[in-house]
């Protein structure tokens, strides 16, 4: 039984990281449609920079990290400014074309860097035993993830809900022109979100490095499983990025825990998502909580 | 009415077959042929290395490929991320057949254009299958579904014995009239055979989207509602479009899996998708032609990229692994740059060209 919480509980932790990535997605797509592809890439470009700030130039961890959010937050502000603006009102594939092309681009830019084929961990930082409680045992980086995970999760719904610019946020995401007719700028909305969405970017890349150590290769597969994530809770629903994350973590932990190894099976952990994601969505195409859009002819 | 058989002067169609012939003039038919007829003779005449003849041959590949991806993208306007592990269906199929055969069966020997187009019967079958969550998803949606299956299909092949987890499955060199193709010939001799697959796929396609079948295809990209209430099927329109893009697909991995005798993973992987989704859009997404221009652009890119890293590297030393850089660099580059300064493609380029003659020497 004790396996079963500690699979519960490790999930928890993996799915709560997975909330956090794909809370920027669900950021994004929200205020200007746009499903941006690139966005493994910011997390990994997030956490190298933290590790470049803590390791390299000799930073403490947090401080690291809030600079890091910091930097995030201009470039992502920048790749908007620089790809996407000029494809306002393009057919969609174009936009996820780009975002497909700005992935590699930044792939190609990380690889520049040294960061692109080492493995890297980042030094102990918080006390290495793990808390135990009831045979289920959590690491305190892993705690430290989750915690930083819910106040960031927190803060954000407290900014969509009573910040000036959270609602002009989601006035936009409502109805553009009725936001433009009453004096919020659209572009700078749009902006503003993709700063957020590289921020909590930078966040979860933070966190992952510290969990599972920096590789690129293994930061670019979780840049792709938080695809089925945010597909999965709907995706212009930051409820629905947090439910889905979480039991998409669950997934993987129970997949790993318990199918693999038995009748054959290996590294089914990988694949379980997407076809949990597939047979959700003949029943639910929007996802678990994403709008139904009512077309008209 | 006598109008000039030979040359264009102006617009006067007065019934819609006339509109939709597939050549206007006799000049559109003489070009047309007479290039066919250079695209089949020059090996013959320049005697090119193997090793160039090989990439000609992938681009001829990737081309009988992109033209499936542009029947479910391009026409049908359904984005897939999994276009590569269509063509890996068609490959492994002809691959599972040699395993279970036996190599040297006479079937896979002599029989070859039987099995590509047994393959591509198997991929349209699978993109059927696939398609079917079209009939309930949309845009972003769909293109994560087919993701799935890209993710799916990379695991299974990972994981099972039966497609040897993903090492090489060979496959046998083929026979031909005048006897076994040997190692020499072997890529001379594909390029005449993909070369004739993709001038009998091009005049189908062209014929295709003449007719309703083709045409439905642009209309429930248009607008799916608007084809429904005139009375198309548009659930069953996508999923067809997938079934073709899947038997395009199909008999492009078949034909890959001889020209490179054995079918192996890292050709089917999501970075080959998204490589073909962006030939299919730096050729011009919705068009016939872009499908030929997409592939010859990208692969000729991949190449001279190589060379440039290559050249960088003896210069720069190897501590930078450039070419591992340079390559994701340039790509994407590409792809942003076609798409914010010429979204419709290598085919617009063309398509001013041929305009440009055709007025010569008027403006307009």
């Amino acid at each position: 039984m004790s396996y079963f919480f500690q699979l519960v509980v490790s999930g928890m932790v993996v799915g709560s990281i997975y909330a956090l990535s794909a809370l920027g997605f669900v950021l994004i797509y929200k205020s200007s449609r746009v499903l941006n592809i690139a966005h493994g890439q910011i997390i990994a470009a997030g956490a190298f920079i933290t590790y470049a700030l803590t390791v390299m130039v000799g930073i403490p961890l947090y401080i690291a990290f809030l600079l890091s959010m910091i930097i995030t937050f201009f470039l992502a502000m920048a790749v908007e400014r620089i790809f996407l603006r000029k494809l306002i009102g393009e057919p969609i594939i174009s936009v996820i074309m780009v975002t497909i092309g700005l992935m590699s681009i930044l792939d190609g830019l990380i690889y520049l860097t040294p960061f692109g084929t080492l493995n890297l961990s980042f030094p102990p930082f918080f006390p290495t035993t793990p808390i135990s409680l009831g045979g289920v045992s959590i690491s305190w980086t892993q705690l430290v993830g989750v915690l930083v995970t819910a106040v960031f999760i927190g803060g954000l719904s407290w900014f969509f809900k009573k910040s000036t610019l959270g609602i002009s946020m989601r006035a936009v995401s409502d109805d553009q022109l009725a936001a433009m007719s009453v004096g919020i700028s659209v572009p700078k909305v749009f902006g503003l979100a993709w700063a957020l969405a590289g921020m909590s970017a930078a966040a979860a890349g933070g966190i992952i490095g510290n969990i599972t150590g920096l590789n690129f290769d293994t930061l670019h597969a979780f840049g792709i499983l938080v695809f089925p994530v945010v597909i999965l809770g709907g995706l212009d629903s930051i409820i629905g990025a947090v439910v889905a994350g979480i039991i998409m973590g669950l997934i993987q932990q129970f997949a790993a825990g318990y199918l693999d190894g038995n009748w054959g099976l290996n590294g089914t952990a990988d694949v379980l998502p997407y076809i949990v994601l597939l047979i959700l969505l003949l029943f639910k195409p929007h996802g678990l909580f994403g709008t139904h859009e009512i077309e008209r002819v | 009415m006598a109008t000039n058989r030979w040359l264009a002067t102006g617009n006067f169609f007065s019934t819609y077959k006339e509109e939709q012939r597939i050549f206007l003039t006799n000049i559109d038919r003489l070009t047309i042929w007479s290039l066919i007829a250079a695209l089949y003779a020059w090996p013959l005449i320049f005697q090119m290395s193997n090793k160039n003849m090989l990439v000609i041959d992938s681009i001829l590949v990737a081309v009988v490929a992109v033209i499936g991806l542009n029947m479910v993208t391009g026409f049908a306007g359904l984005i897939s991320i999994g276009h590569a592990a269509f063509v890996g269906v068609g490959a492994y199929t002809a691959a599972l057949l040699a395993a279970s055969w036996g190599e040297s069966h006479a079937i896979l020997t002599h029989a070859w254009p039987l099995v590509i187009l047994f393959s591509g019967l198997v991929g349209a079958v699978i993109g059927g299958f696939v398609g079917l969550p079209a009939m309930r998803l949309k845009h972003l949606y769909l293109a994560i579904a087919t993701l799935s299956f890209q993710m799916i299909f990379t695991w299974t092949i990972n994981f099972m014995t039966l497609f040897n987890q993903g090492q090489t499955m060979p496959l046998p060199r083929v026979f031909w009239l005048t006897g076994k193709v040997v190692r020499k010939d072997h890529y001379f001799f594909w390029y005449f055979v993909i070369l004739t697959v993709i001038v009998m796929s091009g005049f189908a396609v062209r014929n295709l989207m003449r007719t309703r079948y083709g045409r439905c295809l642009i209309a429930v990209r248009d607008n799916d509602r608007a084809a429904d209430a005139m009375g198309m099927h548009p659930g069953f329109t996508k999923v067809y479009a997938f079934a073709l893009a899947g038997f395009f697909a199909g008999m492009a991995g078949a034909m890959h899996a001889y020209l490179f005798r054995g079918a192996g993973i890292e050709s089917f992987s999501l970075h080959q998708s998204i490589s073909y989704l962006a030939m299919a859009i730096v050729g011009g997404l919705g068009t016939l032609s872009g499908s030929f221009f997409g592939p010859a652009a990208i692969q000729f890119l991949d190449l001279q990229v190589e060379n440039l890293s290559a050249w960088a590297g003896t210069i720069l030393g190897s501590s930078m692994n450039l070419a591992t850089a340079l390559r994701p660099l340039t790509f994407g580059l590409v792809i942003v740059l076609f798409l914010i300064f010429e979204p419709r493609g290598i085919a617009n380029w063309w398509r001013i060209t041929r305009s440009y003659f055709k007025l010569w020497p008027f403006r307009y």
